[in-house]
């Protein structure tokens, strides 16, 4: 049995949301197959108030063994760095965290908000929002760069714009049966399992990304989204394309591009006009370049893959 | 938008005399000898400046926005359409994202026109 609570901050409960929408497994095994005890839950618990508060105050002394702490949404420091904004069982949200987080084997920051600040710490980050342990891509974050759970390991960061229901839980269960051992974390303190490869990987539209035929209007099923709508599938770390949304399709596979929700500098653009669903370049050529390609390798690149794209790679091939 | 429709007819009246179609209802051999023509005649298109932020762009595609498909003299002027690669770095069509090779079309929305691999404009991306 593994003590679970999870609480939310700067918000818009789209984690939980996902969540609940778990299929391997579902937030309902969590409980049934994995031993996992839901202490509390903004959507599930049942307890109000001095109730809830109880919860917390048993788990900081250790009255409750908490074994791992989730939390989703953004440490809220304004004004002042009181956190006041956030206020939660008559107390700043934030030292809550701090308090839970010190007393938790384990410690799970879900989706963007959470891990790095997300959309609400943009600028000018009026509610001084950060991540648990990282502010975009700067270490540090509302618990500080040298702070390790009881286990001994960070916060582990579990982003996205939400993350996918199925990252959440399978880490869950990896962390709840005894497992965490397994887990490798980059830089990020993301899992590499998930967040090594890229979202591109797995991408129906591949084959059109290597013949560098460009999708150049919304609705077309050829074509690649990364060279004019401003997909970040080829520099975004998920495996938005190996484990399914809805266990059937992704963005990409719906024709959306990429926005690269899981990386420390989403959202990317400055939402001026032309700047979004736009491939930023420079001199006609894109500012980010997949990763890990330069300028002079992709310019020769596109001009052989140009001349040897075969002509059904300017042909719509998806035909219902 | 009425000098615009204005304009629009007098270019369909004029393709109509010399081609016997305007460009809307060109087929890809005829509307390439249409841009062809309009060079031969001395048109000078906005090669310069090249859009150097995708704000700059984007006015570009705006202003193309308002142009129909027979208003084709207006598009590639302000595409800077050239017959010719552009630059140190002779960059053209064939590489552009735009491109399809095997159509010989510039398939940008906004353009919509057959186009040689050698050929270039200002919206050249790769």
């Amino acid at each position: 049995m593994a003590n679970l609570l999870w609480l939310q901050g700067g918000a818009c409960s789209g984690n939980t949301m996902s969540f609940l929408n778990a299929e391997e497994p579902s937030a309902c095994d969590l409980v049934t197959d994995f031993g996992i005890n839901v202490l509390w839950q903004p959507s599930l618990g049942l307890e109000l108030g001095d109730d809830v508060k109880a919860i917390l105050e048993k788990c900081i002394s250790g009255e409750i063994k908490l074994d791992i702490f989730v939390f989703e949404g953004t440490v809220i420091d304004a004004p002042n760095g009181t956190g006041e904004w956030n206020r939660f069982c008559g107390r700043p949200m934030k030292e809550w965290v701090k308090e839970l987080s010190e007393a938790s084997d384990f410690v799970v920051a879900i989706g963007d908000c959470a891990t790095w600040g997300g959309i609400p710490a943009n600028a000018p980050n009026p509610t001084d929002s950060k991540g648990l342990q990282f502010l975009k891509r700067a270490k540090g974050g509302a618990l500080g760069e040298g702070f390790t759970a009881k286990s001994g390991l960070p916060v582990i960061n579990i982003p996205g714009c939400p993350a996918h229901p199925d990252w959440v839980t399978q880490i869950l269960v990896a962390v709840a049966t005894g497992r965490a051992d397994d887990l490798t974390l980059d830089e990020f303190q993301r899992p590499k399992t998930f967040f090594s490869s890229f979202t591109q990987t797995g991408c129906t539209r591949n084959m059109h990304f290597a013949y560098k035929v460009s999708t150049t209007a919304f609705g077309q099923r050829k074509g690649c989204l990364f060279y004019d709508l401003g997909c970040r599938g080829p520099m975004t770390h998920s495996p938005c394309n190996r484990i399914l949304w809805n266990r059937q399709s992704s963005k990409t596979r719906a024709g959306m591009p990429c926005l690269g929700c899981t990386e420390p500098e989403f959202p990317f653009f400055d939402l001026a006009p032309g700047t979004v669903f736009k491939t930023q370049t420079v001199m006609g050529v894109p500012k980010d370049m997949p990763t890990g390609v330069d300028k002079k390798g992709y310019v020769k690149l596109t001009a052989a893959a140009k001349g040897a794209a075969p002509a059904w790679a300017e042909e719509d091939i998806f035909v219902v | 938008m009425a000098d615009q429709q204005t304009a629009s007819a007098e270019a369909q009246v004029n393709y109509k005399e010399k081609y016997g179609v305007t460009p809307s209802q060109a087929d890809h051999a005829t509307l390439l000898r249409m841009i062809e023509d309009h060079f031969q005649e001395g048109l000078k298109t906005l090669v310069e400046p090249f859009p150097e932020t995708d704000r700059e762009f984007a006015k570009i595609l705006d202003n193309l926005r308002t142009m129909s498909a027979d208003d084709l003299r207006k598009k590639l002027i302000e595409s800077g359409w050239l017959l010719e690669p552009y630059g140190e770095d002779e960059m053209r069509c064939q590489e552009c994202m735009y491109y399809l090779v095997h159509r010989r079309w510039c398939d940008l929305p906004e353009l919509n026109l057959p186009a040689e691999p050698d050929w270039w404009c200002r919206l050249w991306r790769i």
